[in-house]
């Protein structure tokens, strides 16, 4: 499973939320993330049809199949849960 | 011996001489209260002129103060305008305003002879008393009694014509009695005895002022110039960058509330205007309380185009070398940006300025009020930018706490609105 992240740095919720995801690849290290910054990669934000709130966590299968995704800020432990539910995916 | 006696004869001298200066000097004021009461007898019959509104605490305020010290006056005629209500009134009260060549914005507006007073305190209540006794017996001219149609005091033998020249005044205004509010005191640990109606107004712009502040409609760039400057580690650029980036940020606010401020003065306070205050306030909490019913954080990704020109500008800006020369783009920028951003926030802005216009306060009392709701909205801007400069880092403030404000400031809003169209007298703060 892997996790894609995209965020602005003129976003406050995109500062909100790097700390957090910061704690959670540091207490999973199994974890595999992304990050792609809204402005600068274009092709990704069209490619997973970005257009609502940022940041964005999108939780993608082995085979990159959409399994989840957030909008907006999230609290850790929400985060957390659709990592041990999509974990083995 | 001989210096003993001789001192004692001084001494008493003294003592005679003591007793008759103080005769003389008691005499001497004597005189003085008798020629004054005998200037002070009046001589002419004089107007006071009042505009006023009915609701307003400061003409409420006027009258209380005034109206017992005409009474004792035979020679002083009293007119009273109501111009909230009457559109005649107002019409009358411009053209005081524009013969006398005042802003005759604001109530009250109180003239004797042809002296304007604007807005009332207890200082100025002396002062038109001081001026009803002079021009009781010094020929004072009087331009406005033509204008509002009026005899004019003519210089005769009292008593006269007296209280026959104070006229019920031409107005369909409510019933008078509801205008008097009287200060309403609460004792507070520490404090002491605080009257609400002074305390009030500074509450509820701090209130207003932090509600405003959280909805950070201007604050991506500010986060974008200080992570742009954190990146090349440039404390000295990071300083000053967003110190002006801050500074023009209230500056530009600033203006856009005198603006509002000067146009509600300039209006004045008649219903249908403080009607469409009310009802935008309403529209304005409405779609604050949508807004927080969404529960969608983060940031919207709409009007991209716009900001990726600022971030263009905003990496050159920051590239310069020459720091005035990126000191004066930071300053243009941020302008720009507030400008562009204003409509974002407008509705609380405008309510409050709205609501301050209709205080009756001096001049300078209205910029204080804004200089203070400038200092808690910029408050969130000032704390991220505090903390940027000691750690280096950029935070951002959790969504959660700008939903509280949506939902609080929405509430208020709507509140605010419906006391401004049903009962304006609650927010005129004395």
């Amino acid at each position: 499973m892997k996790v894609i992240k995209i965020g602005a740095i003129w976003c406050n919720g995109c500062l909100v939320m790097k700390p957090r995801w910061g704690e959670i690849e540091k207490e999973n290290p199994w974890l595999e993330t992304e990050f792609y910054d809204f402005d600068e990669s274009p092709e990704t934000v069209e490619k997973f049809g970005v257009d609502e709130n940022l940041p964005v966590a999108i939780f993608l299968d082995k085979d990159g199949n959409e399994l989840k995704r957030f909008n907006g800020e999230v609290e850790k432990d929400e985060l957390l849960k659709a990592l041990e539910a999509f974990r083995a995916k | 011996m001989s210096y003993s006696r001789h001192s004692r004869h001084f001494e008493l001298s003294r003592k005679w001489l003591l007793i008759l200066g103080s005769v003389l000097i008691a005499t001497f004021i004597g005189l003085f209260f008798h020629v004054k009461a005998q200037a002070l007898e009046p001589k002419n019959n004089v107007n006071l002129y009042l505009f006023w509104g009915d609701g307003c605490p400061h003409c409420a305020h006027a009258k209380e103060v005034l109206e017992p010290y005409i009474k004792q006056r035979q020679n002083i005629g009293y007119q009273k305008y109501e111009i909230y209500y009457n559109v005649e009134n107002q019409k009358k009260m411009q053209s005081v305003g524009e013969a006398l060549k005042i802003d005759a914005s604001g109530v009250p507006l109180l003239v004797v002879g042809d002296k304007p007073y604007v807005g009332f305190s207890d200082s100025t209540g002396n002062e038109i008393i001081e001026r009803l006794e002079y021009c009781s017996v010094n020929a004072c001219p009087d331009s406005v009694a033509e204008i509002v149609g009026t005899e004019k005091p003519i210089a005769q033998d009292i008593p006269s014509a007296a209280k026959e020249n104070t006229k019920t005044e031409p107005t369909n205004s409510p019933n008078q009695s509801s205008t008097s509010r009287p200060d309403k005191y609460i004792d507070l640990p520490l404090l002491g005895k605080i009257n609400t109606a002074h305390f009030s107004l500074p509450v509820l712009t701090v209130i207003i002022a932090l509600l405003d502040g959280f909805n950070p409609c201007a604050m991506w760039a500010l986060l974008f110039i200080i992570t742009l400057l954190i990146g090349m580690k440039d404390r000295k650029k990071m300083r000053l960058y967003g110190t002006a980036f801050i500074a023009t940020s209230a500056a530009a606010y600033f203006m856009f509330m005198a603006a509002w401020l000067n146009l509600f003065m300039f209006i004045g306070h008649v219903t249908w205007v403080r009607t469409i205050i009310g009802l935008l306030a309403i529209a304005a909490g409405g779609y604050y309380l949508y807004d927080w019913y969404q529960k969608k954080t983060g940031c919207k990704v709409t009007g991209n185009e716009k900001r990726k020109e600022v971030f263009v500008k905003l990496r050159e800006i920051v590239k310069e070398r020459n720091i005035w020369i990126g000191l004066g783009g930071v300053v243009l920028l941020a302008a720009a940006v507030n400008v562009v951003e204003l409509a974002c926030s407008a509705g609380l802005p405008v309510l409050y300025t709205g609501i301050l216009s209709s205080t009756g306060l001096e001049t300078w009392q209205y910029y204080a009020y804004m200089l203070l709701y400038i200092l808690f909205f910029m408050l969130d801007d000032l704390v991220v930018f505090f903390i940027a400069m000691t750690t280096l880092k950029v935070v951002g403030i959790e969504s959660k706490y700008s939903r509280v404000t949506r939902l609080v400031g929405g509430v208020l809003m709507c509140i605010l609105g419906l006391l401004l169209i049903f009962a304006p007298q609650v927010l005129m703060f004395g």
